[in-house]
């Protein structure tokens, strides 16, 4: 049975600590009862209660010591109210220490704003030097994690509440670093590209493509600056337009940094919009209100290519 | 590996003069053209001479300034002691120099750069529970001042201090009454610190920050509690016209200034 984000997390972190000894978990009273790291390996887990701040500066300690401490508690408070502890640690000093962030976008749907994060991409995109990674589905999950491990570098790792998805099939060795194309035209640009930013992104982009075979899919893992930077060059060979899918503000987007990396192309967001989520509902449900969804996405891309919705 | 000195063999009149060296240099970085955290700094400093003088060489110890704003203060002892060879009074503050304003994580022993309060607790701390679970005699060895005791993450931190029983914490409270806008107590008063500290779990000394011989025997750890040190200093100390004077926290003096508060050092 394929596992949430947040699940396939706690899982591979688990298996991957019996064979690394230097990997620490520490949670911030939002990693849940019966914690598998706890059980498994409770001399290396930590939950420092209710403290981002502390709990991101005590892990900079951690990993000067030559620890690999992963942090983790919902993304707003990680990368919104702990947000100086990562710039100084993190981006600014480099230490070498994993923020996973749980509730990502407005997958927290009816515990309300408190608990979306909208703006966590942007602030971390500012920061520098840190890895960005928004993995779609548990197998690109488990390989983010493991590449986290694995590097020396600060990570920022954005999942979203319990939504399951079946990750896009990647070829065993390769890294989540690369991009995923689907719908590629073999001969010539596709009239359009879309390029997608985490899970309900990228479900609704597979959707889109499963309906209009000419428009092809990006899917993009990691969206740090360094990242996007090393994509330019394939996604300019796919098209020469661009809509970016991203389940966050306008604002510090995906979109808006390739905007910059990508002046003489068109670059499109189709993103949560200017309006507070003031409502409950499911996450897709909130999503809807903030006009991201299937059917404005379809209208989006009319408008962007002319013609009717009915065209694809 | 070098390891930790022991009290009785440490010569406390070196260390005297190794502080007033460093006061000296710290007169010296305010009469840059961009002046420094003087009163701060002067009173910190014997604290940062005490600590180097018991844990200068342990590899498994860190000692973090946390009320970065003293970094004056951090340069001077760092270069008295030799770990850094450049003089910071040379470039401090200029274009070009890693001497900035709040200490620079680039410089040698330097491993956490500090300057907006209360971060550098936790990372002490983190570095303590680091030792704890290697099986070390390292310590977490932090100093902060007693404005910084307003920001709720030192707070955060000795509550995590508390919870995760991490007796290889010290922190050291440079409790010199000011702060930037005027006098600690006018501003937020930290009323009852010894009992604040102690129902957080820490034992807590009280000693005259100044006093080198009981500063380098006080920073030792407890077998199972962590432990705070409230050193009463004075702001400005050594230099009579800024001593005590809230006013003193930030200067840039001209080097006649410089050279008449180096001579009359108390």
């Amino acid at each position: 049975m394929t596992k949430s984000g947040r699940d396939s997390y706690k899982d591979e972190l688990t298996s991957l600590a019996s064979h690394n000894e230097q990997i620490v978990c520490i949670e911030a009273d939002l990693g849940g009862k019966n914690h598998p790291f706890q059980q498994q390996h409770p001399d290396r887990f930590f939950n420092f209660g209710i403290a981002e701040l502390a709990g991101i500066d005590m892990a900079a300690g951690l990993a000067e010591a030559g620890y690999v401490p992963f942090f983790s508690t919902f993304a707003s408070f990680a990368a919104l109210r702990a947000s100086e502890s990562i710039k100084l640690t993190m981006g600014y000093m480099g230490k070498n220490v994993k923020v996973v962030a749980a509730y990502g976008g407005v997958s927290g749907g009816w515990f309300g704003t408190t608990h979306h994060a909208l703006e966590d991409i942007a602030v971390l995109q500012s920061f520098q030097n840190i890895r960005i990674a928004c993995p779609y589905g548990e197998r690109e999950t488990r390989r983010v994690i493991q590449e986290a491990a694995s590097s020396e570098e600060p990570y920022y790792i954005r999942l979203s509440r319990n939504d399951v998805f079946d990750s896009l099939l990647r070829e065993e060795e390769a890294s989540c670093r690369e991009m995923i194309v689907e719908g590629e035209h073999r001969n010539g640009l596709s009239r359009l590209c879309l390029v997608s930013v985490g899970e309900q992104a990228t479900e609704l982009c597979q959707r889109i493509i499963q309906e209009d075979d000419s428009i092809a899919h990006a899917h993009l893992c990691y969206i740090d600056i360094q990242s996007l930077k090393s994509y330019t060059e394939q996604l300019t060979a796919l098209s020469h337009r661009f809509l970016v899918v991203e389940e966050h503000r306008a604002t510090g987007s995906t979109a808006s940094y390739l905007a910059l990396l990508l002046p003489k192309y068109e670059i499109y967001s189709h993103d949560c919009g200017e309006q507070w989520p003031i409502y409950g509902g499911t996450h897709t449900e909130v999503l809807t209100f903030l006009g991201f969804g299937y059917e404005t996405l379809k209208q989006q891309i009319q408008d962007i290519l002319g013609g009717t919705a009915d065209d694809f | 590996m070098e390891q930790t000195i022991p009290v009785q063999s440490i010569d406390i009149p070196l260390l005297i003069e190794r502080a007033k060296e460093a006061r000296k240099l710290i007169i010296d970085m305010a009469s840059a053209p961009t002046g420094c955290h003087i009163g701060g700094s002067l009173s910190v400093i014997d604290l940062l001479v005490g600590a180097y003088a018991r844990y200068y060489g342990d590899p498994d110890t860190v000692i973090i300034l946390s009320k970065g704003h003293a970094a004056a203060a951090l340069y001077a002892t760092l270069h008295v002691y030799g770990i850094i060879p450049d003089n910071p009074t040379d470039s401090y503050g200029e274009e070009g120099s890693l001497f900035t304003g709040h200490p620079n994580h680039k410089l040698p022993g330097i491993p956490f750069a500090t300057g907006s309060l209360g971060h550098g607790i936790p990372y002490a701390a983190g570095w303590a529970l680091a030792q704890k679970m290697k099986g070390t005699k390292g310590l977490g060895i932090v100093i902060g001042g007693d404005g910084e005791l307003q920001e709720g993450l030192c707070w955060e931190t000795a509550q995590i201090v508390q919870a995760q029983s991490i007796t290889n914490f010290v922190y050291i409270v440079d409790c010199n009454g000011g702060q930037n806008d005027g006098y600690v107590e006018d501003i937020s008063p930290i009323r009852n610190l010894r009992q604040r500290f102690e129902a957080f779990g820490f034992v807590v000394k009280e000693i005259d920050g100044h006093q080198l011989e009981d500063i380098v025997a006080s920073i030792e750890p407890h077998p199972e509690r962590p432990v705070a040190i409230l050193a009463r200093t004075i702001k400005g100390k050594g230099v009579a016209a800024l001593e005590g004077n809230p006013e003193s926290h930030y200067a840039k003096i001209p080097k006649k200034l410089a050279y008449r508060w180096k001579v009359g050092l108390s």
